[in-house]
Parts: C-alpha cells; sequence; structure tokens
C-alpha cells in the first residue's frame, strides 16, 4: 500500500477534528513520535549539528567504524537538506501546530517494551555527549528532554544477550557457559563489575547444589540481568538507569523524590533475598 | 573440593566473578592474556585495568549508578571496596586513581589462595565441543568489548552468527515523560 499525499488527511474520517483524530489514534500508533520542524527551526538545528563537537577516536575505531554506519553529523555536512531528503523526510505528515507540511521531521521509536523510552531514528552520532544535549534540545519538543543514554561510535563487542543468555548471566543453549562483563551488553565499570557479582554468586552456588540467586527486578542489579536476558529486537548495550526498573504504583512528578523512592525500594528488595 | 571455574578476563567482571567464586571455597583458572598479548586500548600488566575515564560515576543513591554501587557494597563487592579505598577527590562522584586501583585489585586475587592466575590467551577452540555433559566445568566468559578476534569468532560458533555485533552505532535514547507532548504526535512512519 501507498499512500500519496498528505497521510494524515487520507486517514482521518472526513468530519472528525484533528483533536478526536489525536486521541482515537494516540495509543493505536504510540510505537512512533513524530516532532515536526519548520524552516527556521530546521536551519537553527542544523547550524548546531555542523558546528558542534565530536569525540576524538581511536585509529583503530576509525579504520572500521564509519564504513556500515554513518553517523547524522557526517551525512549532515554533505549539505544542507541531505537530512530533509533523508532520515528527516517530512512526507505524509501534518505540523498539528500549523496545519501544514512540515519542513523536516524528527521521529523517534518506542525502545522498550513499557514505552517508556524512545530513541531518535537515523541520529547514530559521535558527538560528545553535552554537545548532544545541546543540540538535540534545539528540535521543538526536545528542550527538556531527558537521556537514558546518548548516542555513541565505537568498536565494541557484545553478545545478543537478549536471545541467547537467562538472567544468571548464563548460556541458554550450553549451561555450562557463562558470559560476565560488557561483552554482555552491560554498558560502564560499575555495569560490568554487577554482572560479574551475578555470575560468581550464581556458579559458586550452583557447584553447591544450592538455587540460583534471580535478583529483584526492583534492584538496579536485577533490572540489568533482566535487561540483558529479555528478548528485545532492538538490543544495545546499557548502562543503569531509573528508566529500567518497573515504574512505581503511585507516579511521582518530583524527580528527586521518585528517584529517592525508587532506591530505597531497591535497597529493601535487596535486603530481602537474604533475610 | 576438586572442582574448578575457569574464567577467561582478568577485567572488572572476571576478578569480581573469581573473588565471588573463591570466596566460597571453590577453585579458580583465571586466564588473562597480558602481559602476552595486549589489546589496542590496554597498556599495562595489571588485572583489571580501567582504560577509558577514571570515574566510576555518582555515589548518590539517587543517582542510578550510586544505586548499583551501593548494592555491591551491600553484597560485599570486592571492585567497589578497592575503587573505595582508592578513591581520590571528585565531588559527588567516586573516582579512582586508575594505577593504586588496578594493582590494589591484582593484589587482592594474587593473594587468594583460591585463584590461580594464568597469563595465556585464550582462543576458545573447545567452546565448540563443549558438551552439556559437562555440566560441572563451567567456563566463564569475561573477555570485554575488545575480546580478540580469535575467541571472539568460537563465541559467535557457539551463540550463532548473528548473535555477535561489533560495532556499536547507537542513537540517543530518550524518556518519553520529557518530551514535550504539545508539539510531537504519535504516527507510524508511511
Amino acid at each position: 500500500m501507498h499512500f500519496i499525499g498528505n497521510r494524515y488527511e487520507q486517514e482521518r474520517g472526513k468530519q472528525e477534528e484533528i483533536k478526536t483524530w489525536r486521541e482515537r489514534i494516540k495509543y493505536q500508533e504510540a510505537s512512533y513520535i513524530n516532532l515536526p520542524m519548520n524552516q527556521e527551526e530546521y536551519e537553527d538545528f542544523y547550524e548546531g549539528l555542523v558546528n558542534a563537537e565530536v569525540v576524538t577516536l581511536h585509529e583503530f575505531e576509525k579504520r572500521e567504524i564509519f564504513e556500515g554506519c554513518m553517523p547524522i553529523e557526517i551525512m549532515a555536512k554533505r549539505g544542507k537538506d541531505t537530512l530533509r531528503f533523508g532520515p528527516l523526510k517530512p512526507v505524509g505528515f501534518t505540523d498539528l501546530r500549523t496545519g501544514k507540511r512540515p519542513y523536516a521531521i524528527v521521529q523517534l521509536r518506542q525502545d522498550d517494551a513499557n514505552a517508556t523510552m524512545y530513541n531518535l531514528v537515523g541520529f547514530q552520532t559521535n558527538l560528545k555527549y553535552g554537545e548532544q544535549k545541546r543540540v538535540l534540545s534545539s528540535i521543538p519538543g526536545l528542550s527538556n528532554a531527558e537521556f537514558v543514554k546518548y548516542g555513541v561510535m565505537h568498536r565494541n563487542t557484545y553478545l545478543n544477550s537478549s536471545e541467547v543468555l537467562d538472567s544468571t548471566y548464563c548460556l541458554k543453549d550450553n549451561s555450562a557457559i557463562y558470559f560476565a562483563g560488557q561483552l554482555t551488553g552491560v554498558e560502564g565499570y560499575v555495569e560490568a563489575i554487577s554482572s560479574g557479582m551475578v555470575v560468581g554468586l550464581n556458579v559458586a552456588n550452583r557447584l553447591q547444589g544450592k538455587d540460583k540467586i534471580i535478583f529483584p527486578k526492583e534492584t538496579m542489579i536485577g533490572a540489568l540481568a533482566d535487561y540483558i536476558s529479555t528478548p528485545n529486537k532492538k538490543f544495545q548495550p546499557m548502562n543503569a538507569n531509573f528508566g529500567i526498573l518497573p515504574e512505581l504504583e503511585e507516579k511521582i512528578k518530583d524527580k528527586k523524590v521518585r528517584y529517592t523512592t525508587l532506591a530505597d525500594r531497591a535497597i529493601t528488595a535487596l535486603k530481602g533475598i537474604f533475610y | 573440593m576438586d572442582k574448578f571455574v575457569t574464567i577467561i578476563g582478568g577485567g572488572l567482571a572476571g576478578c569480581e566473578a573469581a573473588y565471588q567464586i573463591a570466596k566460597q571455597g571453590i577453585k579458580v583458572k583465571l586466564y588473562e592474556m597480558k602481559p602476552e598479548k595486549f589489546s589496542e586500548a590496554h597498556k599495562n600488566e595489571n588485572l583489571a585495568e580501567i582504560v577509558c575515564s577514571n570515574s566510576f560515576k555518582s555515589n548518590l543513591h539517587t543517582n542510578a549508578c550510586g544505586l548499583l554501587k551501593e548494592e555491591l557494597r551491600l553484597l560485599s563487592s570486592l571492585l567497589i571496596q578497592c575503587a573505595d579505598e582508592t578513591s581520590v577527590p571528585a565531588g559527588q562522584a567516586l573516582a579512582v586513581d586508575r594505577e593504586d586501583f588496578s594493582k590494589l585489585v591484582t593484589q587482592k586475587i594474587k593473594e587468594n589462595p583460591y585463584i590461580e592466575i594464568i597469563n595465556k590467551e585464550y582462543t576458545g577452540e573447545e567452546l565448540i565441543t563443549k558438551k552439556e555433559k559437562n555440566k560441572e566445568e563451567i567456563i566463564i566468559i569475561a573477555t570485554g568489548p575488545l575480546t580478540s578476534n580469535a575467541l571472539a569468532e568460537n563465541i559467535s560458533k557457539i551463540t550463532g552468527e548473528n548473535h555477535l555485533y561489533f560495532y556499536d552505532a547507537a542513537a540517543p535514547i530518550i524518556k518519553k515523560d520529557s518530551i514535550d507532548m504539545n508539539i510531537a504526535f504519535y504516527r507510524k512512519p508511511i
């Protein structure tokens, strides 16, 4: 099925108000979020992007990285309109602020089962983290964006653990083989240590005929183990972050209070498995 | 007990796993290819050499990584204990003196009577023939993001070719509740 012209106009019932349509479609297509930009907004974003500072790569990384996957800042440098005809192509969308076709559009794709995290489609990047925050915050709708994870480009060997490992980091196909560390898709020093802890305790228990230790999902150590072992077509290395913990029963708006509550819940859950 | 566990890679994860297993009186053979062979990023012969930043990130428990550290302290992690002992002032973050940190971990692992360090590259040929019946001979592969090509090839043979990724070219991920939904709208692309 190929749509010609404005898909939104075609799909909306003839007499349906934009507001009604928006409500109706809200949950139906929640797997993508779109951010429309007018010409001025696009040009601001563009200028910020092409002038942003990139991370210096090691020589061994440079050789191999750019072959398969082009960073957005490199693509942008090819010409002012390259992105508008590439990943930011606005065809088929209406800017609900103006009712007109946007000049460019940024798409975000759902990244986790609970739809609490979204990745920016086509935005693989080698910009420094601070620069990513600055440049991406200039996109309308992202001025207060909180990053779960910044874009990265570096050599990194890792397993598709979401298919092959269980939550004790044991290979599903061969219970004599375990993996630990960043090879399993946990990212960061402390995360690597936490995987070593889970594996160490489980292997020791197993050799003494004791039960597996599956850490509660409310703990960060358990949430990471659960993240890497849960089927996920878009599996990517993951840092410790509050987004991977189960949501609180009651929503707490204040970030600091929310994080404190999540942290207290984690520590209580962890202590719970030993007593 | 004559059981032993083989661990490949003396980095952060491998050392922690080795320590936790040894602590319960089980023998560990810890393979580390340094100083026989170095990766592109590793420079010295210590275990637990950290090659990127010297920061272990926030110590605050209202920070996700700070919480993880707190959990690991409750679980008596050797590596976090070593990081705490070799920390340098860094505000709310836990930053370490890299050299002191790696040396301390190396010393703790070396002096552990249950751990034998084998300085040899492990390329994993036997992984392919390793059968379920050898359940008692457990191997832990903790060779990190710079796993040598030979081992990576053998790992991909046991996990399936499509299950090993080599490059991390990732787009940023954002929290949904931080997106301004007065501007944004849901819609599948064409």
